[in-house]
């Protein structure tokens, strides 16, 4: 009745917005940097050796880096004011797709503006709801977002371990033979990581290809820490293991 | 009248006496005081503000035809489709290697349908590239197609002076003088380019410090924290805030960034009405009463997801009545202000002041450097208890780098020219400016007799067309005209109304404008585009003349 759900509303109490966080959390009380983040650091007034910073080939203090970006300041301004499908893209983006293709031998490039929403975006761009993804139990953050996005069907297989991978797929094939109509439609992907940030070793690539053309699953390689150290040039994990990288799907 | 004595001065007295005169004699006329009061501080209640959106209704004849052009453009797919299958056609589109034929295929070819037969064909008219600072004129690069936009050609030229419509470049920063980017280059030469660790591991320079604590006082509120890029802080920090057993009511029209956020936060979402405060209420109240759907548990959190102006409409959130609604209900108001912050307030503070409201009422205030500021990044802003939750769990803080320093100081110095702080009026004028080109360019395209939706203060203004096959024609058209427009069709908007949507800014002159207009109003002429039936006179300057003078 009218009268029972004014008092309803009365009485509701929603929790408050944020729960409250005690005042010496550590990561309140942030660690300033002044100055530039090099090799040496000055961290709240103290000048340190920098052991934190993904400045694996030092290149953010590097002269030619800096001067190229003093020009494209003069000439660009500093932000694009759109997206890349309304008049956001330059020709400095253009060419920069190009180099990185020519440089890791694939057909093409895209670039993102943002580290973590590349491989969140990606990952829901191709594989969705209904399909299987079997991933690797260290995988960093932004895949995990990626995948929850995408809603597919998450495996999980222990860390760098090819055996229980291949047992997962066996499980996959099995349940095919069931229902070989539904089987025709479902992708199946493999997510894993060039260099692994959560546990600092790199993924057993040879092997992987081998379970790729056995099952025929496609692969998803993620060298956001492995591009630029590992291989002769840089060229990341497949030039380390001496792959033809057109095997890797993305 | 003048003094005698002042001989010197006399002039100048008569000449201020008459405008004194003509504006207190225009106030007692009815109907034009509300064009005062736009142009000035605005006085804090509703009442005086008149709140125009319009969202009108194309006659009937032209939503037939629209479904009758996307049948047409069906029928040709299909029959595309056919002739590829075939092997009559050329297949232009992406296929397997040799060692994975027998894969599963990625794509399905019916889900590829829109994007093979109808998006295909005009292709043209998006991701142009451009090689110059997107400021109110732009060069674009030259590119040519062989075989019907499945690839682009370059032609080496650019075309020069092409006028920008479609830049988010509201209050015109994104520009190049060397005198107003001078801290920015000596920021750029002493902090490098990068930062290449999470915010909290070392992420935070003193440069961040400073700029929280700038947009904090620019907004009126107790802390703010900034984050690399706008998109993300939407969908990193709506899961921190809300989890399972919470309820989200979000518009309908609401940016995919939220969208997203809602989702991979695990609530329950709810959708209400574009703008409807009726619908929103139906909502609450049954959220309440109800409580969740199986258990019948009390809901932990209601919390309310909108814009300041919607992209593709160009309307503005009514605020003054959420607010209420979000007082008597209990729930928590997440205020999204991409498209708002820096284009509309008086002082340019966003829609919260627009409607002369207090910046406490609102949970939480959200907003993007991308386009106002002519930068990169988002922020979050509101009670310091809040903040201090997000700087401790929110995704974003942990796992993503932090904002690169010379952005940030583009961001620092655009505020500081905004708040007035650098000791020129030069912010204030932007947002006049704005304020000014704005409503010129709406009313005139009122005055021509195009269907034009949102409000009449939103700098965003679409531009219905309806039918598919004008959407490339126009954009084309334009192009000749050396004017550079962005049109947007399905799926970013329903599909019977497809617009062209422009972006007015306040580095655009009135040359500028009256150029566009111009071309506009051939073009719509020649493409039949005057759908509405409202269209005023088209000489309104005959009786109507006082406006023009008090504008300037």
């Amino acid at each position: 009745s009218l009268q029972e759900k004014e008092e309803l509303i009365e009485e509701w109490q929603p929790e408050p917005l944020v729960p409250p966080v005690s005042k010496d959390h550590p990561a309140l009380n942030y660690n300033i940097v002044s100055g530039p983040p090099t090799h040496k650091i000055t961290v709240n007034g103290k000048e340190c050796i920098n052991f934190a910073s993904f400045n694996f080939l030092g290149l953010l203090d590097n002269e030619k880096v800096k001067n190229a970006a003093q020009a494209s300041l003069k000439k660009y301004g500093v932000g694009t004011c759109g997206p890349r499908g309304f008049y956001g893209t330059f020709d400095v983006h253009l060419e920069l797709e190009e180099r990185l293709a020519k440089f890791m031998r694939t057909e093409e490039a895209i670039i993102y503006s943002y580290g973590f929403a590349t491989i969140a975006s990606a990952i829901p761009a191709y594989s969705k709801r209904g399909d299987i993804v079997f991933v690797d139990e260290a995988a960093c953050f932004a895949i995990q977002k990626g995948l929850q996005a995408s809603r597919s069907n998450i495996k999980l297989f222990k860390h760098n371990d090819m055996v229980h991978l291949e047992q997962l797929l066996k499980e996959q094939e099995a349940e095919d033979q069931k229902n070989p109509r539904k089987a025709r439609v479902t992708r199946r992907f493999i997510v894993v990581e060039g260099l692994y940030m959560n546990a600092g070793d790199i993924c057993p690539l040879p092997e992987l290809i081998k379970l790729k053309y056995k099952y025929k699953v496609r692969i998803f390689l993620e060298e956001s820490l492995s591009f630029g150290v590992l291989g002769e040039h840089g060229r990341g994990i497949t030039e380390h293991f001496g792959i033809n990288v057109s095997v890797i799907f993305l | 009248m003048a003094n005698p004595s002042a001989v010197c001065n006399g002039h100048l007295h008569y000449h201020q006496k008459q405008n004194n005169l003509l504006k207190s004699g225009i106030s007692k006329k009815n109907g034009i005081t509300k064009g005062i009061k736009k142009n000035g501080v605005s006085n804090g209640s509703l009442s005086k503000k008149a709140f125009i959106e319009h969202f009108e209704q194309a006659p009937m004849y032209v939503a037939v035809l629209t479904f009758v052009g996307f049948g047409v453009g069906t029928i040709f797919g299909y029959l595309r489709d056919f002739m590829r299958a075939w092997g009559l056609e050329k297949r232009n589109i992406a296929t397997e290697r040799e060692q994975q034929k027998d894969f599963v295929p990625l794509y399905q070819d019916f889900e590829n349908f829109y994007t093979r037969n109808l998006y295909m064909r005009i292709r043209d008219n998006w991701n142009r590239p451009i090689c110059s600072v997107p400021g109110p004129q732009f060069d674009l690069m030259e590119r040519v197609t062989d075989d019907y936009n499945w690839t682009f050609r370059f032609t080496g030229r650019t075309i020069k002076n092409v006028i920008n419509m479609g830049s988010y470049n509201y209050l015109g920063f994104a520009e190049t003088d060397a005198n107003a980017l001078k801290t920015v280059a000596k920021e750029l030469q002493k902090y490098g380019t990068g930062i290449c660790s999470t915010r909290q591991e070392m992420g935070t320079l003193d440069k961040h410090v400073e700029l929280e604590k700038l947009v904090a006082r620019f907004l009126g509120v107790e802390d703010a924290m900034v984050f690399g890029m706008g998109f993300a802080t939407n969908s990193m920090n709506i899961p921190a805030l809300v989890g399972k057993g919470c309820l989200i009511l979000s518009d309908e029209l609401n940016h995919t960034s939220l969208v997203l956020g809602a989702r991979l936060s695990g609530a329950t979402i709810r959708i209400f009405k574009h703008n409807n405060i009726q619908s929103l209420e139906n909502l609450l109240k049954d959220a309440i009463i109800y409580g969740q759907p199986r258990s019948r548990r009390a809901w932990r959190k209601i919390i309310i997801l909108v814009e300041g102006i919607y992209s593709m409409e160009g309307s503005i959130v009514r605020l003054p009545e959420i607010v209420s609604l979000k007082r008597k209900y209990k729930a928590y108001l997440y205020l999204d202000e991409a498209h708002s912050i820096g284009a509309v307030g008086a002082t340019g503070r966003g829609v919260v002041e627009y409607f002369g409201m207090n910046p406490d009422d609102v949970d939480v205030l959200m907003g993007t450097f991308t386009k106002s500021f002519g930068a990169a990044g988002g922020y979050i802003a509101g009670k310091k208890d809040l903040v201090d939750f997000l700087r401790t769990h929110s995704h974003s803080a942990v796992y993503a780098t932090s904002m690169c320093p010379p952005v940030a100081e583009q961001i620092i110095r655009a505020m500081k020219c905004l708040m007035g702080l650098d000791g020129t009026t030069q912010g204030l004028q932007r947002v006049q400016k704005l304020g000014k080109n704005t409503r010129y360019f709406r009313r005139r395209l009122h005055e021509m007799g195009f269907i034009v939706y949102g409000n009449d203060d939103s700098p965003v203004v679409p531009l219905l067309l309806f039918m598919p096959g004008k959407i490339g024609a126009f954009a084309r058209r334009m192009l000749e005209k050396s004017i550079g427009v962005v049109v947007v069709g399905f799926p970013a908007t329903p599909i019977t109304e497809s617009r062209a949507r422009f972006c007015v800014s306040a580095a655009h002159t009135r040359e500028m404008l009256d150029t566009v207009l111009n071309a506009l109003d051939e073009l719509g002429d020649f493409l039949h585009l005057k759908y509405s039936r409202y269209s005023k006179s088209a000489h309104p300057e005959l009786y109507e003349e006082s406006r023009f003078e008090l504008e300037d």
